[in-house]
């Protein structure tokens, strides 16, 4: 059959429904049925779907022109979803599709949820679509003859793909295409990627490095772009409007009408902690609500966030409180409006969430700002010039992560065995790995085969062994099971589940959290008062109760930084503030603020940099104002602390936020003598940030997901406890032990590389440094805190430099005494 | 560097390497050392570092050269787990050392008491000498002190400028000192001292009293 006629039956098939086919879906149809590659640019609910199931259908018609009569066994495509909960959606459009056409193929999910039973069946005979996640398309990988299983496969659609590029889970795609591209030779790899702003780096990292095969590649745009109308929600008294905060819930009134106007709020918060504070307080103040108002958010339990996006869909919600968890997939029609409580640090991420309302064509998606302080009012107004103009963040891929090429390894190691020469070939193809050295590969099969040691003959490691024919293969059982065990699991080493005692799941809690209590004490959760029973090993056991309770869990970490595209824009916003022009609504509102500052300081240009000196009862205070992001912050103010110590000796507490940072001192701070010595010079930065306080403990930090990933930590299943008593350990000391007797391991060293790279922003870093020494440098002596920096010396999260030696420290700190 | 204390009139050091001298009985002290730990993750497939085994040697013959003592008591957890080629390092030990060599056995010495007496090492459950009880567990008893370990006790430090700090500690009681454990590749566990109790901290090879 022609690829003309092809078309039309797909054409033909969407005149039956109505329905016409957008010119992107026809595009890639064309691009695929030509046996091109390629990544597919289209946002959520624009029938991405069907852009790529259809031609996979049709090339499988166009193979077996007798398809109505004879079926052909065997896999045909695996549609890869970074979450499970949209595997559904995607399963019935495409057996909608297939079943249609009276073509007979079957459309099967395997995720970490699908019963041991169907997945033995789906390992009989392969369902003909299979719709999967990264971990179990690896859990396949580590399967005895894996090979034979996806000889028929003719192509890989990778589902959100923006999602999984800048995490490990994308390193770990770009690992399993590079081995299905050997054994599958007709394979086709297609990606799906909401618009961020590196797309032809994404669709690279996708399709990996082999010239040839990008170059036969494309990137299709889904050209249409969503009319978009930010809404800021303005205090009408700015005068008792707080100058910091992050829950918001001063102007928790205004957003009452808005939510009664309109059909279904979705209304976002940036943690999982505010989410239930801000549920509990609607539902307080409005009990009229109950019933019609619920909560998303990632610690709850499965069944109850999809009851939650079940409702959504029935239209029997009024409002749903929600984080991040709701961010991605599938469509809620009924949605009409969205509010955003607090700044969502990123454009990329508010448009996400904008997007998720009213997809009536044509019409604008609203999306309403709720302001938790006053200066977050610049981030709105930033904000929506950034809408207006399209700015959008790039997702970094990860490169070098050894954790999952060791993991990959073994996993290859477990099923069938593997020959490193003919893997290494396959991994330098990847983005990720393409600079690894020789040394680096050798120094990964000594670890999986010695345990990273020289051969030594008392040595009992076991891992992956070697048989006379150079196979590198996984032999003990044991090992295979807690490796299989190990693919997927959560990294978090401190999650409880909370549990009824009579044995219903709520959802999961950190361990720092519920440690505190007591058995008999209440706390809320998951919209709910609950009385902690008993804690059995790693479950919380609760009960409901009566009670109030304000103590509402609470969640570690989950702070977002500000990126690099908004820092811009919030700069020049600053600009035209500190013009007077008051373009915007909200910067007019901030005029109060505004003439405070300039009363006590100035606002900056975006040529000065501002530095502020004051005294409290505190101690000196000296502020600095970069305004790029927490994360540069946080570096920058642990490199200048201690490029500072080095002057004069000197004791800080640093604190930070998204605008600046903080030096504490028991001694006033000679500014000029930081400009004079040159403090925010680009010179010996990696040498100083590696001896600036925090680097070592956060690197300890990300050490923990690396241990995981890597298999020196086994957790096994949350549900399934597995006895290994006398392999407890935990990755801290761990990470202790290779610092002191094995410091060139590359797991440790990766741990320190991903903190500069991803957590300290060093690149990021370098550039905010560039640009401070062209700035011209205000420094302001002022007689009492000003606004701006009101929200950083007031922040409890405090860091300490001193170059004082540690015994010394001791003697001066006290012991934790019991309360 | 190390903290001389003084109970029922008998005098004791604690040692920066975890372990307790007693200058009347010429006697060190040591608990839960966890020998062959590294070995055991190793046969699992964890590639802990091997020379984090070989350490613990280190440190003990540091301790040993300089108290010099007639015995050793360990008190428990000697060895982590079951028989593995740490033992044949910890035989080669055994043998060289000429001090008298008790252990106190606690819950993860499962290794046979046989193979340990092979070695001329006395096994026993606990041991009183003078007013003074010996054991792996934390016991009290009417009339005794009580030197005990298991539960690598640590301590959190908190200074201003909300910084803190976890150490490994000896922690003293009235009628109790918990050693902390030996091995350096063994975690700790955080206590939260009351006012009577007194804590001595092991900061960068000093023993300094935080209480």
């Amino acid at each position: 059959m022609k690829k003309i006629e092809l078309i039309a039956i797909a054409e033909d098939w969407f005149h039956q429904k109505n329905w016409k086919p957008f010119p992107f879906q026809k595009k890639t149809w064309r691009a695929f049925l030509q046996g091109k590659n390629g990544l597919l640019n289209a946002p959520t609910g624009s029938g991405k779907t069907y852009a790529l199931w259809a031609p996979i259908v049709l090339e499988y018609i166009k193979n077996n022109p007798d398809y109505r009569s004879k079926k052909k066994k065997g896999i045909k495509a695996i549609w890869i979803t970074p979450l499970r909960a949209l595997s559904v959606e995607i399963q019935q459009a495409a057996q909608r599709f297939a079943d249609d056409l009276e073509t007979g193929l079957t459309v099967g999910i395997r995720t970490g949820d699908t019963p041991q039973k169907e997945r033995a069946k789906q390992k009989r005979s392969m369902p003909d679509l299979l719709i999967t996640t990264p971990e179990s398309l690896m859990l396949l990988l580590a399967s005895k003859g894996y090979a034979k299983l996806f000889k028929t496969l003719t192509a890989v659609v990778v589902d959100e793909w923006h999602e999984l590029l800048g995490s490990k889970r994308g390193v770990q795609m770009e690992l399993g295409l590079s081995r299905l591209k050997t054994i599958c030779p007709h394979l086709r790899i297609w990606g799906v990627s909401a618009t961020i702003g590196n797309l032809e780096q994404a669709q690279q990292v996708l399709l990996g490095t082999d010239k040839a095969l990008l170059q036969e590649s494309v990137l299709i745009k889904a050209s249409k772009k969503k009319k978009i109308k930010v809404k800021s929600i303005i205090p009408k008294k700015m005068e008792t409007f707080p100058w910091r905060g992050h829950l918001g819930l001063h102007l928790l009134e205004e957003i009452v009408p808005i939510i009664k106007n309109s059909k279904t709020t979705l209304i976002f918060t940036n943690t999982r902690g505010q989410c239930e504070i801000w549920f509990q307080k609607l539902l307080e103040k409005h009990p009229e609500f109950a019933g019609e108002l619920a909560m998303h958010h990632g610690s709850i339990s499965k069944d109850t966030r999809l009851w939650v996006e079940q409702a959504i869909r029935n239209e029997s919600l009024k409002a749903v409180v929600a984080t991040s968890s709701l961010d991605l997939g599938v469509d809620f029609a009924p949605v009409e409006t969205i509010i955003q409580i607090g700044g969502p640090k990123g454009v990329a991420k508010f448009l996400q969430r904008a997007g998720r309302s009213n997809h009536r064509p044509g019409e604008a998606s609203v999306i309403y700002f709720l302001p938790t302080h006053a200066l977050e009012l610049i981030e709105a107004s930033a904000l929506k010039r950034a809408v207006k103009e399209r700015v959008i963040e790039d997702r970094i891929p990860y490169l070098l992560s050894f954790d999952v090429l060791i993991q990959y390894l073994v996993t290859l190691a477990v099923s069938d065995g593997f020959i490193p020469s003919e893997i290494k070939k396959e991994i330098e193809t990847t983005f990720c790995f393409q600079g690894i050295t020789n040394e680096q590969w050798q120094w990964c099969l000594n670890f999986i085969t010695l345990g990273s040691q020289s051969l030594q003959n008392y040595d009992e490691y076991k891992r992956v062994t070697v048989t006379p024919e150079g196979l590198f293969k996984v032999e003990s059982r044991r090992v295979a099971m807690m490796h299989r065990l190990s693919i997927g699991t959560i990294v978090s080493d401190s999650m409880l589940l909370v549990k009824y005692v009579s044995g219903g799941f709520i959802g999961t809690i950190e361990e720092f959290f519920i440690g505190k209590m007591k058995p008999g004490d209440t706390f809320v959760f998951a919209g709910r008062t609950l009385e902690l029973v008993r804690l059995r090993n790693m479950v919380a056991q609760v009960k409901r109760s009566k009670k109030k309770s304000n103590n509402v869990v609470s969640f570690m970490g989950g702070r977002m930084t500000l990126s690099s595209q908004m820092s811009e824009i919030l700069r020049e916003e600053l600009q035209s503030e500190a013009d007077h022009k008051y373009q915007t609504p909200e910067l007019k509102a901030l005029k109060p603020l505004f003439a405070q500052q300039e009363k006590e300081s100035i606002v900056p240009k975006e040529n000065e940099f501002l530095i502020e000196t004051f005294k409290t009862r505190e101690g000196h205070h000296t502020i600095f104002y970069p305004f790029e992001g927490r994360f540069v912050h946080e570096a920058m103010s642990g490199l200048l602390a201690y490029r500072i110590s080095l002057l004069s000796p000197i004791t800080f507490s640093l604190a930070y936020n998204d605008y600046g940072f903080e030096l504490l001192s028991d001694q006033p701070l000679d500014v000029q003598n930081v400009i004079d010595n040159n403090l925010f010079s680009t010179q010996y930065l990696f040498s100083d940030l590696q001896k600036s306080i925090n680097a070592t403990e956060l690197a300890r930090r990300k050490f923990r997901d690396i241990a995981v990933i890597s298999g020196l930590v086994f957790q096994g299943y949350p549900n399934k406890m597995i006895k290994t008593k006398h392999l407890q350990r935990s990755s801290q000391l761990l990470f202790d032990v290779f610092r002191d007797y094995e410091a060139d391991n590359l797991l440790y060293q990766q741990a320190f590389r991903e903190t500069y790279e991803h957590q300290l922003e060093e690149g990021r870093l370098r550039l905010a440094l560039e640009r401070i020494t062209n700035q011209e440098i205000i420094w302001k002596n002022c007689k009492k805190p000003t606004p701006f920096s009101f929200p950083i010396i007031t922040d409890r999260l405090r860091e300490k430099l001193s170059s004082e030696k540690l015994a010394d420290r001791i003697k001066k700190m006290k012991l934790k005494l019991e309360k | 560097m190390m903290q001389q204390i003084t109970i029922h009139d008998e005098h004791f050091s604690l040692d920066p390497t975890g372990a307790i001298f007693w200058h009347e009985q010429n006697m060190l002290m040591i608990a839960d050392v966890h020998f062959g730990k590294v070995a055991h993750f190793r046969k699992y497939g964890a590639a802990v570092p091997s020379r984090a085994s070989s350490a613990n040697y280190k440190k003990l013959a540091e301790a040993m050269e300089r108290h010099n003592p007639d015995t050793i008591c360990f008190l428990g957890d000697l060895f982590h787990s079951t028989l593995n080629n740490e033992w044949r390092l910890f035989e080669t030990w055994a043998k060289n050392t000429m001090a008298k060599i008790i252990l106190v056995s606690g819950n993860h010495d499962i290794i046979s008491p046989h193979k340990f007496e092979a070695l001329g090492i006395s096994v026993s459950e606990g041991l009183k000498i003078t007013s003074f009880l010996l054991t792996h567990h934390p016991t009290e008893r009417e009339g005794y002190f009580n030197f005990s370990g298991h539960i690598h006790p640590g301590i959190n430090m908190q200074g201003t400028g909300r910084q803190s700090i976890k150490l490994a500690c000896f922690y003293k009681k009235e009628h109790q000192l918990i050693l902390p454990a030996f091995g350096n590749f063994t975690g700790k566990y955080i206590l939260h001292p009351s006012e009577k109790d007194t804590v001595y901290a092991i900061v960068d090879g000093e023993v300094i009293c935080v209480s």
